[in-house]
């Protein structure tokens, strides 16, 4: 193996993520190489380097303003559901209704009650169309997954 | 005493809204910092936290209470920051075809909790890598995701992460060394 190929190996074998065997090849080629191990040594660095940088400790006022803010959200996520879900019944019991109505009655023209279903029909096939291409999407889409737990 | 991270987690999964209280408590501060560095800016890494908090609270109880909370969670938040980029990047766009206007990165915060001129060069360095440097960055040595979850995180090969981590140390070590000539 060249040196080129070994240096992508000096993070995993910095970062314990080598197997015995790939580790055991590169402490061999190390041996043998300057550059490899001044790289190694240069990387290394960098790492403790990073590991000495944490991130600061919220003080507790701040920590009990960032608890209500996130709860406020899940709060505020039942409240859309509920609503979203009881503005949809409505709106759909109200429509139903309403086309049953107009179809009974008489006076209404044949034409205008042809054009009312199709317009039913065809907002219900837009419906299950674009929700299908939602979950199509969703089941390919990488970033929509949350994760591999 | 303190609660063990298990006993926690069967809380949340049982509805209990305060033991996720303390489980927020206990990692926001990691979490505006990562989404901090990701996303370059405070007020969208606040909002990134709390909405990636949010997503795992909807999620908890598909959450194995065994499991360490925080590498789930950091998975969590990377999706959000990457749509929340997605989203800004083309508000961005827009915005240059109005004006040149480009916000300071030097105007946000810098959330690390002991600083000297040589970290804040660090942290200035991280926030000039790529996107994909700089998230792998963040995930390997302040979220400290091993090669498998961020392997799974960010859907490619552990062999990919080995090089793409190699690639972005490559890359902060040049932009350090830039930072100090």
């Amino acid at each position: 193996m060249r040196c080129d190929e070994f240096k992508p190996m000096l993070t995993g074998y910095l970062d314990g993520e080598l197997t015995p065997e790939r580790s055991a090849e590169l402490e061999a080629h190390l041996a043998a190489c300057e550059a490899c191990r001044r790289e190694l040594a240069e990387l290394t660095g960098l790492k403790e380097e990073l590991a000495m940088m944490k991130f600061k400790e919220p003080p507790d006022v701040e920590l009990e303003r960032y608890w209500r803010s996130v709860y406020n959200r899940l709060e505020r996520g039942l409240g859309w559901i509920l609503l979203s879900v009881g503005a949809i019944i409505v709106l759909c019991y109200g429509a139903f209704q309403l086309i049953e109505e107009m179809i009974k009655d008489p006076r209404v023209a044949v034409l205008l009650k042809v054009g009312v279903v199709a317009l039913v029909f065809g907002a219900v096939i837009l419906f299950v169309s674009l929700l299908r291409e939602r979950l199509a999407v969703r089941k390919v889409d990488k970033y929509s997954k949350e994760v591999e737990r | 005493m303190e609660e063990s991270e298990a006993t926690l987690i069967r809380r949340c999964q049982q509805g209990d809204e305060e033991a996720f209280g303390v489980i927020v408590r206990r990692y926001a501060g990691a979490a505006q910092g990562a989404a901090c560095l990701l996303l370059s800016s405070y007020d969208d890494a606040l909002d990134a936290s709390q909405e990636a908090f949010v997503r795992a609270w909807r999620h908890i109880r598909r959450f194995d209470a065994g499991a360490p909370f925080y590498p789930w969670y950091a998975t969590i938040l990377r999706n959000v920051c990457v749509s929340k980029m997605r989203r800004s990047g083309r508000r961005r766009t827009a915005q240059l075809a109005d004006s040149h206007a480009d916000p300071s990165p030097d105007s946000d915060p810098v959330l690390l909790a002991e600083r000297n001129e040589r970290r804040d060069r660090i942290w200035r360095a991280i926030r000039e890598l790529s996107p994909q440097h700089r998230e792998v960055i963040v995930m390997s040595h302040f979220q400290g995701l091993s090669y498998k979850q961020m392997a799974a995180a960010l859907g490619i090969p552990i062999g990919t992460v080995m090089s793409r981590l190699h690639n972005a140390r490559q890359a902060l070590k040049k932009g350090l060394a830039g930072e100090e000539l």
